[in-house]
């Protein structure tokens, strides 16, 4: 079954796959990398407005690496505003996805964290460098393959 | 507080941030530019020559030489009061001088390390435990040359001289201070036998 977003992209002949529909009822659907940022612009003009959340997360040790964009449309006397999930896959080695910073401003914070947790570079991030670790942090955390260093204190101060 | 105050560091956008990526370098009679030097110091004890017999397999220390009339620089607020620093209970480790007796901290001789050891006094310290530590940070700032020079890897310095505490501890070579202050075993509780032969005592 496909959602709606999914038959006008279809419509407008843009490359994307369905990914189906997860538990609330909300269509993914998985952009490549190299089309993000026009297809970004599109659903902006389209009506989606606003960035609900930026989230990424490790597929598969020695797999892809995902990032999420999760998009509604705000608008007033909605009950239920339309919503949409977008799944950017990168490959591991050399993680590059374009920023949609200039498309919609909260996603600013949100993939620093993403690029400081797993080492997604976002192209043309205003500012792209680690919020939450210090800055001379070396390795990616949340990665699966990530190894913690045996720095004393976290291991056995009382 | 040094930890709380290099953990705020990471996020400061200063301009002179730049220049602080040095390199640790290998002190050497050829070379021109800054020599690579440390400076180890108990709060008890000054540090002396480095008279200290040397044990097979040990590398000596080689402490950086006393310097007069030292003043505290780069501390001020405009600097935005940050150092690199590792801090623990036991080991403490920054990239500056620090006279051992006047404690006053210059930041701007980035190309040493200090190591303050112990400053609580959880353990009992003699001179020979103390050499070995230091010769052991010695070892380490060796291995450790070309490595950029951030708080993750005077972190990684620290850690590694903890653990090696640690070990001197289980080998029995130091023992807890039961004067001390604040008295809670932090590197385990004390265990009976542990470094024995593996012979209990008989029970009568």
């Amino acid at each position: 079954m496909q959602g709606r977003l999914s038959a006008w992209l279809v419509k407008h002949a843009i490359i994307h796959r369905s990914l189906g529909f997860d538990y609330q009822g909300i269509e993914t659907l998985q952009i490549k990398p190299e089309d993000w940022h026009s297809i970004a612009v599109i659903l902006y003009v389209y009506g989606y407005n606003y960035l609900r959340s930026q989230c990424a997360y490790d597929v598969a040790p020695g797999g892809l690496l995902a990032s999420v964009y999760h998009l509604t449309r705000i608008e007033y006397g909605v009950d239920q505003p339309e919503e949409v999930c977008i799944k950017v896959f990168a490959s591991r080695r050399n993680p590059r996805i374009p920023s949609v910073f200039w498309v919609w401003k909260s996603v600013d914070f949100q993939e620093r964290e993403s690029y400081d947790m797993l080492g997604i570079s976002y192209d043309n991030h205003p500012r792209l460098k680690r919020i939450l670790m210090p800055e001379s942090w070396i390795g990616w955390p949340l990665r699966k393959d990530y190894i913690s260093p045996n720095f004393y204190e976290i291991q056995d101060a009382h | 507080m040094a930890a709380a105050s290099s953990a705020y560091a990471g996020f400061s956008m200063r301009p002179w941030r730049s220049s602080r990526s040095q390199k640790l370098r290998k002190s050497s009679a050829l070379s021109v530019s800054a020599q690579q030097a440390e400076v180890e110091q108990t709060e008890t004890k000054l540090e002396t020559e480095s008279t200290t017999t040397k044990q097979p397999g040990m590398t000596t220390p080689r402490p950086a030489e006393k310097q007069v009339n030292v003043q505290s620089k780069n501390m001020g607020k405009e600097y935005g009061g940050q150092w690199l620093s590792s801090t623990t209970r036991h080991v403490r480790i920054f990239a500056a001088y620090i006279d051992p007796e006047t404690c006053e901290f210059d930041q701007t001789q980035m190309d040493k390390l200090t190591l303050i050891l112990d400053p609580t006094d959880e353990f009992v310290w003699t001179d020979e435990t103390c050499t070995k530590v230091y010769s052991y940070f010695q070892e380490l700032v060796d291995h450790y040359e070309g490595a950029p020079l951030t708080e993750y890897t005077l972190r990684l310095i620290g850690s590694d001289i903890e653990h090696y505490i640690r070990k001197l501890l289980f080998q029995g070579e130091i023992k807890y201070n039961m004067d001390a202050r604040v008295l809670n075993f932090s590197m385990g509780k004390p265990r009976v036998g542990f470094s024995y032969d593996g012979q209990l005592p008989d029970a009568y």
